[in-house]
């Protein structure tokens, strides 16, 4: 629910689609490296890659999909957030689900791609025109064989489970799940640790595990505190117990070519003045919340049931502001020369935040 | 939900229908232009590729996919019980309070926490974008149209051009003779010598010969010219035609574009800030009071209730940085039903005043 505007021109939806390929990529990487210094798990790390890789092949998609903007009268305009996220406008993925779910007829009623290809170059031998009708058919189709290969993001990513071991009777789950907030355009990545003391393991229970999961993704919503959610899950959920709950926002990505945001990364980038390609900082946003100790509660006349209490920060009680959250860590990404505008510029709302500094081969450096 | 297949069903076949007509039009007039290339008198094929039929078939085509899209209001009229119900308690919850207060709110709260419209919404934008593609579809084809008639006109343009210069250059001659017959008749009227004058009356007769050939030269030319200007008036009718046709596409897609578009964005934002507001201040008192709950959930409760069962409008006026975009949203969706209203008059009074019967 933000300022969207449409991308007209062909060639900028092509830069911006680049730049996103960029970033994912590095993401990954300084996934790896934050799996190395010991603060994400190797199967975080996986579950994280896993819907980063995601949104690499949804923002591929995508790209196919509006690489005509422009050019050919019936292409689509690629709608983004340009005020606060600088990514696509949820609704683009909202789109994505509904395309995807008429795939059959999509793909059954176009001509494949090397067909294409051999009609396209009849037609410039032939007919010594540039086949731009031909192109966009095969940008539609690759569209609608990248969303049959499948393994995007999608604006919904339903819950799955890991076991992660048992404790005496109770079994100890990850559980992940992912959406793209339609309130603030941005891909957020949920992460749960909970203790199962039902009778079947959750995600065999046929009856229980597909309530969990409807609750959960209806309570996905940025908006909702980490406190909110973990406590209406542990409650509609006798046997099950929320230990730690964590929220990744990954976003928002500032680009002085392409987003109007407010605030020092706008200043540190104008001044960085970066080519293309490098003119870019994603910053992303990690909540943490952890129950600190578990009560029993009466539950109707006899039943008791545990309840976790849970540990907040303690800024929330000095006055500052509430997070519903036991931390809160910012971090961001950024190419080596805005980092060194970032730095000569030193914006004091920045220092504190943990800087990954990644460059084209590869490399990451953290500050 | 039937309703709306067996309409996009109906609209599909009116689709095709007046694609059918359209193509039939064009094509008479490009077979028109053939006889015309090859001297055939074509004045029938002209007077034939009548526009009414056509017309007569768009508008009633326009006319269901408008319906169809006044129909998706009512479609979307169903959120607006899961707002209400959002804000309020079911019968259920209702008759569980008269026993215990606690039990129903715990009961309204769970069933807060599992409401989701998103699957609606995809309805939604599924059902808009089936008629956004008709629509697109037919815009195309009159496009394709609308390019084959102006290639066709631009060839014709030119014929008639030099046909006109022939024209001209031909009164020019005619013109030319005038003066050279009537110094031959002077020459005649004072020739004494037989002789002579036999010479010089066959040379007249020969020039008056000539003088009709070019006069029946003329005629025909201007009869082709004539014919080449209907042909070129009735191509460009058809032209504006199209045109026309087109730019209705254009206003029904657009309409249907902004108005889906809208619908998402605000009932997305709408329930997810009934329920943020509905649970979220309730669940942090909760929390470090630990087990002191209900008395502090239903002060919350209350508080938070007066605030949001108030109507939809005030409730995002409660978020002002939503309403922004909200208020640009609206101006957009204004201008699209003005121009739809503009086109649509009629349908719009009859849907209103339900003369459809429902």
């Amino acid at each position: 629910m933000n300022d969207t505007t449409p991308i007209q021109d062909t060639r900028v939806t092509r830069r911006y689609f680049r730049k996103f390929e960029r970033i994912t990529q590095h993401m990954g990487r300084v996934a790896g490296v934050m799996e190395a210094e010991g603060t994400l798990t190797k199967t975080e790390v996986e579950v994280l890659g896993r819907y980063i890789a995601g949104l690499t092949y949804t923002f591929r998609a995508l790209s196919m999909k509006y690489l005509f903007a422009g050019r050919v009268s019936g292409a689509g305009k690629l709608m983004f957030d340009f005020r606060e996220s600088g990514f696509p406008a949820a609704a683009e993925l909202m789109e994505l689900s509904v395309d995807a779910s008429q795939l059959d007829r999509h793909l059954a009623g176009s001509e494949n791609a090397d067909t294409l290809k051999d009609r396209m170059v009849k037609k410039i031998v032939g007919d010594k025109e540039i086949p731009t009708k031909l192109q966009f058919a095969l940008s539609q189709r690759l569209y609608y064989e990248e969303l049959a290969r499948g393994h995007l993001f999608w604006l919904r990513n339903d819950p799955d489970a890991i076991w992660q071991g048992n404790d005496g009777e109770r079994r100890r789950f990850l559980v992940h799940w992912a959406v793209y907030d339609s309130q603030v355009n941005l891909p957020t990545i949920y992460l749960m640790e909970l203790e199962d003391t039902g009778r079947t393991s959750l995600p065999k229970d046929i009856r229980r595990w597909p309530e969990v999961q409807a609750h959960l993704m209806a309570q996905s919503q940025g908006d909702l505190k980490l406190l909110t959610i973990a406590r209406g899950f542990d409650l509609d959920f006798s046997d099950l117990h929320p230990k730690r709950l964590r929220r990744f926002h990954l976003g928002p990505m500032y680009s002085h070519a392409f987003t109007e945001q407010t605030g020092p990364l706008r200043k540190v980038l104008a001044q960085a003045d970066a080519p293309e390609g490098e003119d870019w900082a994603l910053v992303w946003t990690e909540e943490e919340l952890i129950a600190n100790h578990a009560e029993m509660q009466k539950s109707g006349w006899f039943g008791r049931v545990e309840r976790q209490v849970f540990a907040l920060d303690p800024t929330g009680q000095a006055g500052g502001p509430d997070t519903g959250a036991t931390f809160t860590r910012r971090a961001i990404m950024l190419p080596a020369r805005p980092y060194q505008a970032l730095e000569e510029l030193g914006p004091p709302g920045l220092r504190e935040v943990r800087k990954f500094v990644v460059s084209p081969s590869g490399r990451v450096l953290v500050y | 939900m039937s309703d709306f297949d067996s309409q996009i069903k109906e609209s599909q076949a009116q689709v095709e229908q007046a694609q059918a007509k359209v193509a039939e039009l064009t094509s008479r007039i490009e077979t028109a232009r053939q006889k015309m290339a090859e001297g055939q008198d074509i004045s029938v094929d002209i007077e034939n590729a009548s526009l009414d039929d056509v017309h007569a078939h768009t508008d009633l085509m326009n006319a269901n996919i408008a319906e169809l899209i006044m129909g998706l209001d009512d479609v979307t009229a169903g959120f607006q019980s899961d707002f209400d119900e959002l804000r309020s308690k079911t019968g259920w919850e209702s008759v569980v309070g008269i026993f215990s207060k606690n039990r129903s709110e715990s009961m309204r709260q769970e069933r807060l926490r599992t409401a989701s419209i998103d699957d609606k919404l995809q309805d939604l934008i599924a059902k808009s974008d089936t008629i956004v593609s008709l629509l697109e579809g037919q815009l195309a084809e009159l496009e394709v149209q609308k390019g084959k008639v102006e290639t066709n006109l631009s060839g014709t343009l030119e014929e008639r051009e030099t046909v006109v210069g022939e024209l001209e250059a031909l009164k020019g001659d005619i013109q030319a003779m005038d003066p050279q017959i009537i110094t031959l008749e002077n020459k005649i009227s004072v020739e004494t010598d037989a002789a002579a004058r036999t010479a010089l009356e066959t040379e007249l007769a020969e020039l008056n010969a000539k003088y009709n050939e070019m006069i029946r030269e003329e005629q025909v030319k201007l009869a082709r010219s004539q014919t080449l200007e209907r042909y070129i008036e009735k191509g460009k009718t058809w032209v504006d035609s199209l045109t026309n046709q087109a730019a209705t596409q254009m206003v029904l897609i657009n309409k249907l574009q902004t108005d889906t578009k809208q619908r998402v964005v605000l009932y997305d934002a709408l329930t997810k800030s009934l329920k943020t507001a509905q649970q979220q201040d309730v669940a942090h008192r909760i929390n470090e009071i630990g087990v002191k709950t209900d008395q502090e959930a239903q002060t919350a409760m209350a508080a938070i209730g007066s605030a949001t069962n108030s109507r939809m409008a005030e409730m995002l006026e409660a978020h002002e940085d939503h309403m922004v975009f909200a208020r640009e949203v609206l101006e957009a969706k204004a201008k699209a039903d003005e121009r739809f209203a503009r086109r649509f008059a009629t349908i719009v009074e009859k849907h209103d005043s339900n003369a459809y019967g429902g």
